[in-house]
């Protein structure tokens, strides 16, 4: 038994240690304790002296009871007299932590009303989960030249120093928007806006995922929040509401544009994108998706990841050489896109060959009369390669 | 077995065998079985009901574990391909609903059942033929929830089954469907169970005992019976809701139709966070009676531990929105269950103290039971103090649904019920089976537990605060991190503790096995016991007690074996347990009226999964399993819960009657 404590003794300094060290070493890309705006460094200012608090509790309650265990272990001691308490201690036992707790009760009180501060918002996006990936809808807020509004999916591009104001709902279940370097989580439920505060500091791509549970998928529901500098955000803004150009005649990327047209037009809609008789193409997702929704795809280069940002579209090379770019060099990186040498072509085509085999949907026509025969999620469309070549190859002109 | 004998000595030639009834009442002949199968299946007595509580939590213990070795193999390296995503959902939905409500729960009552009457010196519960009754719909709603596994698929939208993803549109198969009646089913085994042990506690303890002369164990459990008899009707609610949702179309949580899906989070909550506390308030009541003993030392501020459990019992009310704190409340009712639960750290840290100070200036015998006492401590501290960590809602919201909070509750429910429950299964095994478990077996089995459960529930806190969300199938190296803290280390760490942990249990059960085969029975009074249920014979005879004491002192027994030398102030012993045992046997109580077994406990639970199935799948075997019910409620009725003395031969020969138990 000695050694037990002594153990548990060692592994919670060991801990304690762990926890100082989190600081400095090269951390998960989720890591809650690098904060890289004012909204995530409140909680941090927060909770490292609880944790510490905590730690320096257990280490008295484990030497207290090392002790005991040591010390009055039976070595033919008389019976000890049947004494009941000592009442002094107790009250004062009780008096103590409560006096602790009420101390970091002060200042979590005084966080919390910070953080659900929605009066000094800068900018406001639109949020909405639905399984198993996010979309961004950027109302119109001509201080940022956001003239028509913008959507988006996968990344969610911000300003940097800018007070970001996520409004947050779900076209299906719960889900939760969580990008730990910006903030803490909140949930995005049907029916109801829930606010969340974001700002980033300095540019640079900040890893997220969805943290409630919300179904078959909810492993590979990811999302990146992606801080640009003002002047290379407004350059992201203008981009986005460009329409997307027809493919040049008589190019592979033109026959994919058909096939698209065929095909994908159905969920996803491009903005631009004009059937062959010369008419706006307006994708139905309401009429084959049950949450209603499929990400737009007008900008899909400009995103680095696809699919509930759980794949790359850059190769890793082009990825690595974007995401780890120096705060300066990041932007310019990042607003050049998915150039042709950078696509990862080799997901995205497994992609379009079987899409539910990637990441799985509730895809089976067999299967959907819950649903009254809509997908949840994106069904293997049985493409032929040789459509997989052409569509490949007029994704890569949505830039 | 309805009985009525004079109690003979130990040793005494052995009595006619028990009277058998010649006359039916009620519309079955009564079950009269002593032996075989029968005599368990049909049985009243609290003693075997509770061992049958604990073969049946056993068995489930050793599904659920199951469940999570697979849910480690999955996780233990990037991308795993052990379970698919759709099976791996059902396996840590049913990994936490079968721990929870089948294991932990169960387990719980089987120590509640065999020994609060014991600890109370009672013959026998207030309602014995429901507490048959109980048994048998718990082991009719485990068959139930998992019935699914072979119909179709387990339910698969996590323990918590938040709306909208439990709907029938998201969770097409049949799993949530079995999930929610079955927990149904097993709900009324709680509530019923509940009712029953309040009304034991609060009518039948031995003259004398006076509520804070009770053994805190009777006490804890006394909180736990109330905490289940409000928090159960809570989610009976909730799962009506959600079973009418599936089944009979209703809209409860349907958002087209004006729905809020957090409707179901504060019901589920509500229920579910007293829940916890009926998790582990029976473990902390089985520490705080081993530690004691293995102390030498009667339990440090008893009136503490006892106050401190009912305020646990009133807080535990007021926190349940600290599992929402990322739900979308508000501020201010953020801020509230902040602070509210921060405050029931204190009752819980005054049990810590209380524990630490019982040690404190003992004679410590480190035996098996001692271990995991002792081990409890430590493990539920630091569970418990990652618990204040978030506590701090702001906090919270970075560790909220990520591994951290695995790692939190599982400390919590591991190092602290589960650690408790071993503890009670090396302390009464002797009282329950007359056989002493092997304790250099127990050992080992301890330090496998220890270690094995710091390995996989240890790193969790590191691989949560290091971002990794929690109920993921797979989990990918592109988010995993380099140097010390880098979470594919941490995760094949975890899977490789998670089989140590596994070993560690497959010793106990090594132990029970060879114990159960071993002649060698168990001294009388093995670790110099305290409370009342050592006061008898081992295993004790049906009846519990041939007199049924008078209680002076809290810690009855112990007072009756030493007493203290008014010039030394030492401890001295003046009699034997052997002596104590004699003195009760020369004055047994001469005419002892024991409930009689019966078939309606079993008939009526029987009907419960029939209504199920029904629901499921066809209306009218739901309408069998209704008469099943109504028929077997009629049958119980007319039935005297006990036998009259005509209806047995010979009859009574026994002088005046002194009915000291009044059952029903």
């Amino acid at each position: 038994m000695p050694t037990s404590v002594r153990r548990f003794v060692a592994g919670a300094a060991g801990l304690s240690a762990v926890a100082l060290l989190a600081g400095c070493a090269k951390n998960a890309p989720q890591d809650t304790w690098q904060p890289k705006g004012p909204n995530a460094q409140k909680i941090d200012d927060l909770q490292k002296p609880v944790f510490a608090i905590a730690g320096i509790v257990g280490l008295i309650v484990f030497a207290a009871v090392a002790y005991a265990v040591f010390r009055f272990k039976d070595r033919g001691q008389p019976i000890p007299e049947q004494t009941h308490g000592k009442p002094v201690l107790e009250i004062g036992m009780t008096i103590l932590p409560a006096l602790l707790l009420a101390g970091i009760g002060v200042f979590t009180f005084r966080t919390i009303f910070d953080l659900a501060k929605t009066d000094d918002t800068e900018m406001v996006i639109n949020v909405t989960g639905q399984q198993w990936w996010w979309e961004y809808d950027y109302p119109v807020q001509t201080d940022y030249g956001i003239t028509n509004p913008i959507i988006t999916s996968g990344q969610l591009v911000i300003p940097t120093g800018t007070k970001v104001l996520l409004r947050e709902t779900s076209r299906d279940v719960i889900h939760s928007y969580w990008i730990p370097a910006l903030n803490g989580k909140r949930d995005a439920v049907p029916g109801r806006v829930h606010y969340l505060r974001l700002e980033a500091d300095k540019p640079g791509i900040y890893a997220g995922q969805c943290t409630e549970f919300c179904g078959l998928s909810h492993a590979v529901m990811r999302m990146e929040a992606v801080a640009l500098d003002k002047a290379d955000f407004a350059a992201w803004v203008k981009g986005q509401l460009e329409l997307a150009d027809s493919p040049a005649e008589g190019t592979l990327a033109k026959e994919g544009e058909s096939v698209f047209l065929n095909q994908c037009v159905r969920c996803h809609q491009v903005n631009g994108l004009k059937k062959a008789d010369g008419s706006p193409a307006i994708a139905a997702p309401e009429e084959n998706v049950w949450s209603g929704a499929a990400p737009n795809l007008t900008h899909l280069m400009t995103r680095n990841t696809f699919a509930g940002a759980s794949w790359d579209l850059l190769t890793k090379e082009c990825r690595k050489d974007v995401w780890e770019a120096p705060g300066g060099e990041f932007g310019k990186k990042y607003l050049a896109g998915v150039t042709e040498e950078c696509l990862n072509q080799t997901d995205l085509r497994r992609w379009l060959r079987n899409a539910p085999a990637m990441k799985p949907m509730y895809a089976d026509p067999t299967k959907l009369g819950p649903t009254d025969g809509k997908y949840r999620g994106m069904p293997n469309l049985g493409l032929s390669e040789d459509d997989i070549d052409k569509l490949v190859a007029y994704l890569a002109t949505l830039k | 077995m309805a009985i009525i004998e004079q109690p003979a000595p130990v040793g005494a030639p052995a009595l006619p065998a028990a009277p058998t009834p010649t006359r039916t009442y009620g519309a079955l002949r009564r079950p009269v079985a002593t032996t075989g199968w029968k005599s368990w299946v049909f049985t009243v007595d609290h003693k075997k009901l509770g061992i049958m509580y604990g073969v049946v939590a056993m068995f489930f213990f050793i599904v659920g574990g199951i469940e999570a070795l697979l849910i480690r193999l999955q996780l233990a390296a990037p991308n795993g391909k052990v379970l698919s995503a759709d099976v791996y959902n059902q396996m840590f939905t049913m990994h936490a609903t079968t721990m929870v409500f089948l294991f932990v729960m169960p387990m719980a009552a089987a120590f509640a059942n065999y020994f609060i009457p014991l600890q109370i010196g009672a013959r026998d519960v207030a309602f014995p033929r429901i507490n048959a009754f109980g048994f048998w719909t718990l082991v009719g709603g485990g068959i139930i929830v998992n019935l699914s596994w072979f119909l179709g698929g387990a339910a698969d939208g996590g323990w918590f089954m938040y709306a909208p993803n439990s709907g029938p549109v998201f969770s097409p198969s049949h799993g949530v469907d079995f999930w929610a009646l079955g927990l149904q089913i097993t709900g009324i085994a709680s509530l019923t169970g509940a009712i029953n042990l309040i009304v034991t506690v609060l009518n039948m303890r031995a003259p004398g005992m006076s509520l804070m002369k009770m053994p805190v164990f009777t006490w804890l459990q006394l909180v736990v019976q109330f905490l289940l008899l409000f928090a159960i009707p809570v989610i009976t609610v909730a799962l009506f809701l959600l079973s009418f949702q599936r089944n009979f179309g209703a809209t409860f949580f349907d958002v087209s139709a004006g729905a809020d899906p957090l409707l179901w989070q504060h019901l589920f909550w509500i229920f579910g966070h007293p829940e916890v506390y009926v998790l582990i308030l029976p473990s902390f009541g089985i520490i705080s009676e081993v530690l004691p003993v293995f102390s030498k030392k009667p339990l440090f501020g008893y009136p503490f531990v006892v106050f401190s459990g009912a305020a646990i019992g009133f807080v535990g009310w007021g926190v349940w929105a600290h599992h929402m704190f990322a739900s979308g409340l508000g501020p201010v009712s953020v801020a509230v269950f902040s602070i509210a639960t921060m405050a029931i750290a204190i009752p819980t840290g005054v049990k810590i103290v209380n524990w630490t100070m019982t040690l404190w200036g003992g004679k410590l015998r480190f035996t098996a039971a001692m271990h995991f006492a002792v081990g409890l401590i430590v493990l539920f501290t630091i569970g418990g103090l990652s618990g204040v960590t978030h506590s701090v809602a702001p906090s919270d919201t970075q560790q909220t649904d990520t591994y951290y909070i695995v790692a939190h509750f599982h400390y919590v429910l591991f190092g602290g019920a589960i650690f408790g429950l071993f503890a009670g299964f090396y302390y009464w095994w002797p009282k329950m089976f007359g056989k002493q478990l092997n304790e250099r077996l127990g050992k080992a089995n301890f330090w496998f537990m220890v270690i094995g459960m710091n390995l996989t529930f240890g790193p969790m806190h590191m691989i949560g605060l290091q971002g990794q969300p929690r109920r993921m199938y797979v989990w990918t190296e592109a988010r995993a991190g380099e140097g010390f803290f880098n979470i594919a280390f941490w995760n094949m760490v975890a899977s490789i503790g998670a089989f140590i942990l596994a070993f560690g249990v497959l010793l106990f059960l090594i132990n029970v096995f060879k114990t159960t085969r071993s002649k060698e029975v168990a001294p009388l009074d093995p670790w110099d016991a305290r409370t009342l249920e050592w006061m008898t014979t081992s295993p004790p005879k049906e009846h519990n007690f041939d007199a049924i004491p008078t209680v002076h002192h809290l810690d009855e027994f112990f007072h009756r074996k030493y007493e203290q030398d008014p010039n030394t102030h030492e401890m001295k012993q003046v009699a034997t347990a052997e002596d104590i045992l004699r003195e009760q046997e020369a004055n047994a109580d001469k005419h002892i009226h024991m409930p009689s077994p019966s078939y309606w406990p079993i008939v009526l639970a029987g009907g419960l999964p029939v209504i199920a199935l029904g629901i499921i799948y066809s209306i009218p075997v739901a309408i069998v399993g209704a008469a099943i019910v109504v028929l077997a409620l009629f049958g119980w009725s007319l039935e005297p819960s006990t036998a009259p003395d005509s209806d047995f031969d010979p009859p009574a020969s026994g002088d005046g009657t002194k009915e000291l138990a009044p059952l029903g």
